[in-house]
């Protein structure tokens, strides 16, 4: 432990950057700048931290060391740089950079309203991240957590009509009730546990907390219901189901949001949250023996409801995933099943997958900001949210559809994309184990597969489909072979009861752009096919009472006037030209930064770190970990 | 005799004193009542740091009226809990005495009323005698009715009416339980009655118990017994209901509380049946009851009254949670939310005020877009909402966060079910409004519905009264308002980081009482 303030820095200085940027609100250019600055600023103070870390140090900073503030009775406001904080904050600020640039573009391309809430409350957001990521303490990572639900709300409800407002609503009310419910409920009673045996602590120590641990033999139902408490906790922002439906509501922000918040600093806040449950509130070790009492199967370990949940979570969604048009909740679809690998990784316990999972952070982040940055280019450019619209838009853009392949491969696990090798490790430690372990590699395995499914669909209409002969999509609602169709003529007579500004009045909820999704599909096939997207489509849960005035045209409101090619066929592009640079460099470099992920794994940082977690938590070298029998393993790291 | 010994009567003399003098001033000058106001506030602000200095600094502070013993005379007590509340009254009646200087309501009757309220709920604060807590209790409520009353319109006369009518019942419940409590004892005074209650009468004590807590049920406005509260703030003046929401049943709370641990002590308490249980349940059932309530007013002011049963009820939640457990961390969790919602309750009050005064707006609905007009004032507000939420690291966290360690503590699970949910449950009305001032386009003005009476004596709908004034009138609204209502805001984000200090400052004082 070494005291320093950088942690405080890196968590401070996007928070000085919110001033800076809303003194700045007048020029555009100097507001986009401080953005830039406070993620070069924020990446360099993380990764001045990373060799010394690296090494086994562990930097600290508390508010009563410091200044002498007892934040509350017998527990300390602190932070620490430790290689589990070090990792989700070295990826969470070294992704800012590139969204900041990425957000400048998407925001300007679409002419966004309010730009300065929506930088500022970004800023704020990374600041709340990595208070996550350094907080030394469950009482710390509770307020930040609690700020972080709070400060992307704004981003949530950006476009401040009733779909927005909605999905606001719904994601204040899921976060709290993750947060200031069941986390807060967990953290009150991991106080009460240790406090029985002695000093009262709620500090991370890697391996499992020892005061916990003596505290469990003592009262080990309240400690299984406050793991559950705390898993539910961090579950809601990992969206395991059933806590998951907030996400993909979230898709109505702006794609840098759904980007880098909805894929990586939010969601993975809570899978982070879950790591530091696992693997230093509890531990290992203490989650293994603290059986919990089935009915009609006998003892199992706290982790498997975890991983069954994770299991499950990540099975429906793919499937969920498959039957969505719309592609950025098609997407918020996969991260709920992608941050389920994260979740069921860690709940296995077996060093490997908890190395994989780890891993599958900065893996899925990658890969996963490359697809919504797709998404929000495709937004931007044309305009086209619909993945059934996008038959040939392979021509119009090269570049974007190419990164999207690529991230598309990461998240079915194909090598040499980076999502390849933390399921290799999750498969290999899950097999390690074997017993019923054998069936979550088996969910593992599957996921991929239905990873394909809900993917290559995205990419073969890009690429392979063209405007006037392509199969109806989503796949799963027509018949098995595929339904050719074509919307070159019927694409008029979308737009027309899509709703032309000027018969918004005909169509009574016209205002609701999503409400006629149906009504397209009814046109497009004889009538065997209802349901474009679902038989109640969760795409259009906007209240008919709730109006906005007419139409607005800002944001995601006007895509079903625009969406689509255009009345011809989509434009030839070169890869230089389909958009502008500030929103095509970011997509090829976090593109790049994913196989590179893939292709070296030993040389990005990420893996080493979390190998070196794993060795904390474990008390061994990584090399013997292998070694070790499973049960001998768990007894081991509990001593 | 130090002279620090003499504050503690000062503080309750002086405003009373004073509070003659805007009257009697007013016969030559107009203008008279602020100024007198001001000084005196400000006095009594500064005495109660010094007097909190030598309280905390280890001193323990007590003030025989007249030199007659306390076994029959009364005698004022300066301890670590009672600063806490001394310093809310004070600090708050300076904050919002600056705001009245441009806020109104003016007139040298009104600042009359409003140091007699400071008197009596000083008086509440520092006396160490039960009866006398009941004729403070009664300064203060009369102060209140009559400022409720001189609100506009029909309604706050109603308002005050109704006020006036249980908040007497509710005194004279108290009264009938202290006279059982003296029936038993033959003393009146806390310390002494400490000693005497363990030993006397079962029966008179446990009915004097009895109506002591329905007394302080209907001050404090717990559900069912709150019906005077909404009505009472929401008819009040702008400008006097911050003072009321955040000091009235706060002052009745922390009396109840003085009662609950000093004089019928915590361990005397937990061995009488049923007590417990009522308690707790009065407090939950108000959590729960005030917060629907809040969520479906349309009303800010009425809303955020309805908001004041429910965080009252986790107070009292909490007096339930340190009988029924002994709990140190659930007094201290008490403690600090009376602060806190003192301090959340006026800034948001003085928010609402501002608001009103500017656009007359007053439904959630008429909120829309006001974060644009008013950055600073809807920014503030978001922050004290927030607080009140208990997002932390705001005060309204602090208090929670101790009320359910003890709640968890004495293992009365489902009393912390209710703390937790209610973070939830506030959230509900909370979120309301923020939606509405951040993310609600400001509607054009709708035609069909009058507008309530803004201040300036319009009824005009309130845009047009907001774009005449925009075009060339002065603005009603002072930037000196705007700079109380921001200081509120930052006070509860500071007051966050004090969990722990405030717990050391209560040390001694549960040391005391729990042993």
């Amino acid at each position: 432990m070494v005291a320093d303030i950088r942690p405080l820095a890196a968590v401070l200085v996007s928070a000085v950057a919110i001033v800076l940027i809303v003194a700045s609100h007048r020029r555009p250019n100097l507001r986009e700048g401080w953005s830039v600055l406070a993620a070069l600023a924020k990446f360099a103070i993380v990764a001045s931290m990373l060799p010394a870390v690296m090494d086994g140090t562990v930097f600290r900073w508390s508010l009563a060391d410091s200044t002498g503030v007892e934040f509350l009775a017998g527990l300390d406001f602190a932070l620490r740089a430790d290689p589990l904080g070090i990792f989700f904050a070295l990826l969470a600020s070294f992704l800012w950079i590139f969204t900041s640039f990425y957000a400048a573009g998407y925001m300007r391309g679409l002419d966004e309203h309010s730009q300065t809430r929506f930088f500022a409350s970004f800023a704020a957001s990374l600041s709340a991240a990595v208070g996550i990521a350094f907080a030394a303490n469950l009482v710390t990572i509770f307020v930040f957590y609690e700020l972080l639900s709070l400060v992307t709300y704004p981003l949530v409800a950006h476009n401040e009509d009733s779909e927005a407002r909605i999905a606001g609503r719904k994601y204040l009310t899921y976060t709290f009730f993750g947060g200031g419910v069941f986390l807060l409920a967990g953290t009150v009673m991991i106080y009460w546990l240790t406090s029985l045996v002695g000093e009262p602590t709620l500090a991370f120590e890697a391996g499992g907390m020892e005061a916990l641990a003596a505290a469990a033999q003592a009262e080990p139902v309240y400690a299984q219901a406050a793991f559950f408490l705390l898993i539910a906790g961090f579950g809601v922002k990992a969206a395991l189901m059933p806590l998951h439906s907030w996400l993909a509501d979230a898709m109505v922000a702006p794609t840098p949001v759904s980007g880098l918040l909805h894929a990586v600093a939010v969601v993975k806040s809570g899978a982070f949250g879950i790591a530091r449950v696992i693997l230093e509130v509890y531990g290992p070790g203490l989650i293994y023996d603290l059986p919990l009492d089935v009915p009609g199967i006998g003892e199992i370990g706290l982790n498997i409801p975890v991983a069954i949940v994770a299991a499950f979570t990540l099975t429906a969604a793919s499937i969920i995933a498959m039957r969505k048009d719309h592609l950025k909740r098609r997407l918020a679809y996969s991260t709920t099943a992608q941050l389920s690998y994260i979740v069921l990784g860690l709940s296995l316990l077996h060093p490997y997958t908890v190395v994989g999972a780890l891993f599958h952070i900065p893996a899925h982040a990658f890969a996963k900001l490359t697809l919504f940055f797709c998404a929000g280019a495709i937004h931007v450019e044309t305009h086209t949210d619909y993945i059934s619209e996008m038959a040939g838009i392979g021509k119009r853009m090269p570049l974007t559809m190419a990164a999207f392949t690529i991230g598309a491969a990461g998240m079915a696990g194909l090598p040499p994309v980076a999502g390849f090798v933390s399921k290799f490790y999750m498969l290999i430690g899950s097999a390690d184990v074997g017993g019923s372990y054998w069936l979550f590699a088996g969910a593992l395995l599957l996921s991929a597969v239905l990873n394909v499914g809900y993917f290559w669909p995205v990419v073969y209409t890009a690429f392979f489909e063209s405007e006037d002969s392509h199969d109806a999509k989503p796949l799963l609602e027509f018949p098995a072979g595929g339904l050719v169709q074509s919307y070159r003529t019927e694409a008029d007579d979308v737009a027309a009861d899509g709703g032309r500004p000027t018969d918004g009045e005909a169509d009574a909820p016209a205002g609701d752009a999503d409400a006629t999704e149906p009504e397209r599909a009814a046109a497009a096939d004889d009538g065997d096919y209802e349901y474009a997207v679902d038989e109640y489509p969760s795409d259009a849960d906007v209240p008919v009472g709730e109006q906005v005035s007419a139409v607005d045209h800002h944001g995601n409101h006007d895509d079903h006037l625009t969406g689509g090619p255009p009345a011809d066929v989509w434009q030839r592009r070169s890869p230089f030209t389909e958009s502008t640079w500030l929103m095509l460099a970011p997509i090829a470099v976090i593109a790049t930064g994913a196989v590179v992920l893939g292709v070296g794994p030993d040389y990005a940082v990420f893996l080493e770190l979390a190998t070196r977690i794993a060795e904390e938590v474990f008390g061994m070298p990584f090399e013997e970990l292998g070694t070790v029998p499973f049960d001998e393993l768990m007894t081991e790291v509990n001593n | 005799m130090s002279s620090i010994d003499l504050l503690p009567p000062l503080l309750i003399a002086a405003p009373i004193l004073a509070a003659t003098l805007p009257i009697a001033l007013g016969l030559w000058f107009d203008r008279a009542g602020w100024s007198v106001a001001a000084a005196t506030t400000s006095g009594l602000f500064v005495g109660a740091v010094a007097l909190a200095n030598a309280v905390y600094g280890g001193e323990r502070i007590t003030h025989e009226l007249g030199g007659y013993p306390r076994e029959y005379g009364i005698e004022l007590v300066a301890d670590e809990f009672s600063m806490l509340i001394v310093l809310l009254v004070t600090a708050v009646a300076a904050g919002v005495l600056a705001f009245t200087r441009r806020g109104g309501p003016r007139g040298n009757t009104f600042y009359t009323a409003y140091l007699l309220l400071v008197a009596g709920l000083l008086g509440i604060s520092l006396t160490g005698d039960v009866f006398n807590l009941f004729v403070f209790l009664e300064i203060s409520s009369i102060a209140t009715y009559a400022l409720v009353a001189s609100g506009d319109g029909p309604e706050a006369a109603v308002a005050a009416l109704k006020y006036l009518i249980l908040g007497t019942v509710a005194a004279s419940m108290y009264l009938i339980g202290v006279a059982f409590v003296f029936m038993a004892t033959g003393t009146l005074n806390m310390v002494e009655l400490a000693g005497a209650i363990p030993e006397a009468n079962t029966t008179l004590i446990r009915a004097g118990i009895a109506f002591m807590i329905v007394g302080f049920a209907v001050k404090v406005a717990q559900w069912p017994l709150h019906t005077w509260q909404p009505s009472a703030y929401q008819r009040a003046p702008d400008g006097v209901t911050p003072l009321i929401a955040a000091l009235v049943s706060t002052a009745s709370a922390y009396a109840f509380g003085r009662i609950i641990v000093t004089v019928l002590g915590v361990e005397y308490l937990a061995g009488t049946p049923n007590v417990a249980p009522i308690v707790l349940t009065i407090g939950c059932v108000s959590v729960l009851a005030g917060t629907v309530l809040a969520v479906i007013q349309t009303e800010v002011k009425r809303m955020l009254a309805y908001s004041s049963v429910s965080q009252f009820g986790l107070v009292i939640a909490a007096y339930g949670v340190v009988i029924a457990g002994e709990s140190e961390t659930a007094l201290i969790g008490a403690a600090i939310h009376l602060v806190g919602h003192g301090v959340l309750k006026a800034g948001i009050f003085l928010a609402a005020a501002l608001v009103a005064t500017s656009y007359g707006a007053r439904t959630v609905d008429e909120y829309a877009g006001l974060a644009k007009r008013r950055p600073f004032v809807a920014g503030s507000m978001a922050v004290l909402l927030l607080a009140l939420v208990g997002v932390p690291p705001g005060v309204g966290f602090v208090g929670k966060w101790y009320i359910a360690v003890g709640a968890v503590e004495s293992q009365l699970w489902p009393v912390a079910a209710v703390i937790f949910l209610s973070t939830m449950l506030t959230l509900a009305y909370a979120a309301r409004l923020l939606e509405k001032m951040y993310f609600t386009p400001s509607a054009p003005a709708d035609a069909s519905r009058p507008g309530p009476a803004a201040t300036d004596g319009g009824t005009a709908d309130t845009d047009a009264a907001a774009a005449i004034r925009g075009a060339g009138a002065a603005d009603p609204v002072s930037i000196g308002m705007i700079a109380v209502v921001v200081v509120a805001a930052v006070v509860a984000v500071a007051l966050g980081f004090a969990g722990g200090t405030i717990a050391d400052l209560l040390e001694p004082f549960l040391t005391e009482v729990f042993n």
